[in-house]
């Protein structure tokens, strides 16, 4: 089973890769780098950012308070991502207006209110509920 | 709690089960949406239901987003391994990182490069359909060699329970995996509305409110196909052929010949639909009058200069179908010029881009 997954997986894998060098090097290169980049970003710039403010907010926010902060913060970072391609509409064409017609930044902050005001909504949920069942 | 033991295989195999899942799913949407663009002679696609298509391509682009916050929890859930020693270690180890090197980075290269390609930003310089194509591939394999090597380690962590201590202030394995879960509602209601119309208004991210010309949002403008002259002109005329039979109709013969009405989709490849009311001649009919066969394939023309989808083949399935039309009038009003006036193709459980619009020219393939 397990070896078989693997073989499975190296020739999937492997014809992706000779689709990808069909590509002239220069395009290659691109894609390579593309995704390297990604990998970069995430290991050494964005990880060691959440790990920071996560050390940080542990030292300042009382243990009660913790999931659910670390859950909006959740939410909000991947409300941020899925926010970077429209944000600031970069993709739009002046010829088609029915693509990014949305007012993205009040989306954007709309959405990330709705969940931070969730946050004392839950601790006072929470803290009845635990007053409850002691 | 320590962070340390909030992360723990117990959170990363249930994350990876559910990340695995999206995955699947956009693998196999994916392949379905490229072998309509690329027949091939085994491939089968129906045109019932009619809403198909809207369905497989808007579960890809739904699940590659809730795959986000899924893939970040997974990183993140793992990430002090890469610190683990031996950092390089022998040759095994060397082989398993590079594996996870090929896994993280294929997989963030199609969710980055699929969330920009549906808010149409060209950052990158490479062509996004070939290389989203081909790094699917690379995806998929990573994924299938990684399932099969950590398998043992997922079945045990799926069988133990997700936290050890109960009766605990702060979050647990628990609120992790719950506030994914969270994460990943959140994710597909802020962004599922340009397919889904219940959620188009809560739908603050999504890259199409699905309003345009006639109710239709559209992906390529008569001014970007450069057709506003031709499209307008009144010697305008639909060739149609079937070996050395041709006949040329005006748009009165068209308006003239028998109607139909049919409420069909479209469905683009970036993952938003709509649902639409289309009237115009059954292509059925016009293929007839030249005298065409019903098990031919056709192929249609546009009045835009060629292109990559400025001509494309119809299978005969589809060709015969009752309802593919070719469209002069949406939702009850003269087709708009974006849409592809004067008349347009429209087919059940097709691609947007391939319902070719301002067409000029439909032949009958030689079957």
């Amino acid at each position: 089973m397990r070896a078989a997954l693997v073989v499975l997986g190296v020739v999937l894998g492997g014809y992706g890769a000779v689709l990808l060098w069909e590509n002239p090097p220069v395009i290659l290169m691109r894609i390579v780098v593309w995704a390297l980049v990604g990998v970069a970003l995430h290991d050494l710039v964005f990880a060691p950012a959440c790990v920071a403010l996560g050390f940080a907010a542990r030292r300042l926010i009382p243990g009660t308070w913790w999931p659910p902060i670390a859950v909006a913060a959740l939410c909000s970072i991947v409300l941020v991502f899925l926010a970077i391609p429209v944000y600031g509409k970069p993709g739009m064409r002046p010829d088609n207006m029915t693509v990014l017609d949305r007012d993205y930044p009040l989306g954007l902050w709309i959405s990330l209110a709705a969940v931070w005001a969730c946050v004392p909504l839950y601790y006072v949920a929470a803290a009845r509920f635990r007053r409850r069942s002691r | 709690m320590k962070t340390e033991t909030l992360r723990g295989t117990a959170v990363t195999a249930r994350v990876g089960l559910a990340l695995g899942v999206t995955v699947a799913v956009c693998f196999v949407t994916g392949l379905i949406s490229h072998f309509i663009q690329h027949p091939q002679p085994w491939f089968f696609w129906p045109t019932r239901p009619v809403w198909l298509y809207r369905v497989t391509q808007g579960a890809h682009v739904v699940s590659g987003i809730a795959a986000i916050p899924l893939i970040i929890v997974k990183l993140w859930s793992v990430w002090p391994k890469l610190f683990e020693r031996p950092i390089f270690g022998g040759l095994v180890r060397q082989i398993e990182r590079l594996s996870i090197l090929v896994l993280v980075g294929s997989m963030l290269f199609q969710l980055s490069t699929g969330l920009m390609n549906i808010a149409q930003w060209y950052a990158f310089k490479f062509f996004f359909t070939t290389s989203h194509y081909a790094m699917a591939y690379v995806a998929a394999g990573a994924v299938v060699v990684h399932i099969g090597v950590k398998l043992p380690v997922i079945r045990r962590a799926l069988g133990e329970p997700v936290d050890d201590e109960t009766d605990f202030v702060g979050p647990t394995r628990r609120t992790v995996l719950r506030g994914t879960w969270l994460a990943v509602a959140l994710a597909t209601v802020v962004t599922a509305g340009q397919t889904v119309p219940l959620l188009r208004k809560v739908s603050v991210l999504a890259p199409r409110s699905g309003q345009g010309p006639q109710g239709v949002p559209i992906n390529r403008s008569a001014i970007a196909a450069g057709v506003l002259r031709s499209a307008r002109s009144p010697d305008y005329r639909l060739t149609v052929t079937n070996g050395s039979t041709t006949r040329a109709f005006s748009l009165a013969d068209l308006q003239a010949m028998s109607q139909a009405t049919h409420r069909l989709p479209i469905a683009c490849v970036e993952g938003w639909s709509v649902d639409a009311e289309w009237t115009g001649v059954v292509l059925a009919d016009l293929v007839a009058a030249v005298g065409g066969s019903r098990d031919s394939d056709v192929r249609m023309i546009s009045l835009e200069p060629p292109g990559p989808y400025s001509r494309t083949v119809l299978p005969a399935r589809h060709a015969r179908d009752a309802k593919t039309l070719i469209a002069l009038k949406l939702n009850g009003q003269t087709l708009d010029l974006d849409h592809g006036y004067p008349c347009r193709l429209i087919a059940p459980t097709r691609p947007g881009v391939l319902q070719t619009k301002w067409l000029t020219r439909i032949e009958v393939v030689a079957s």
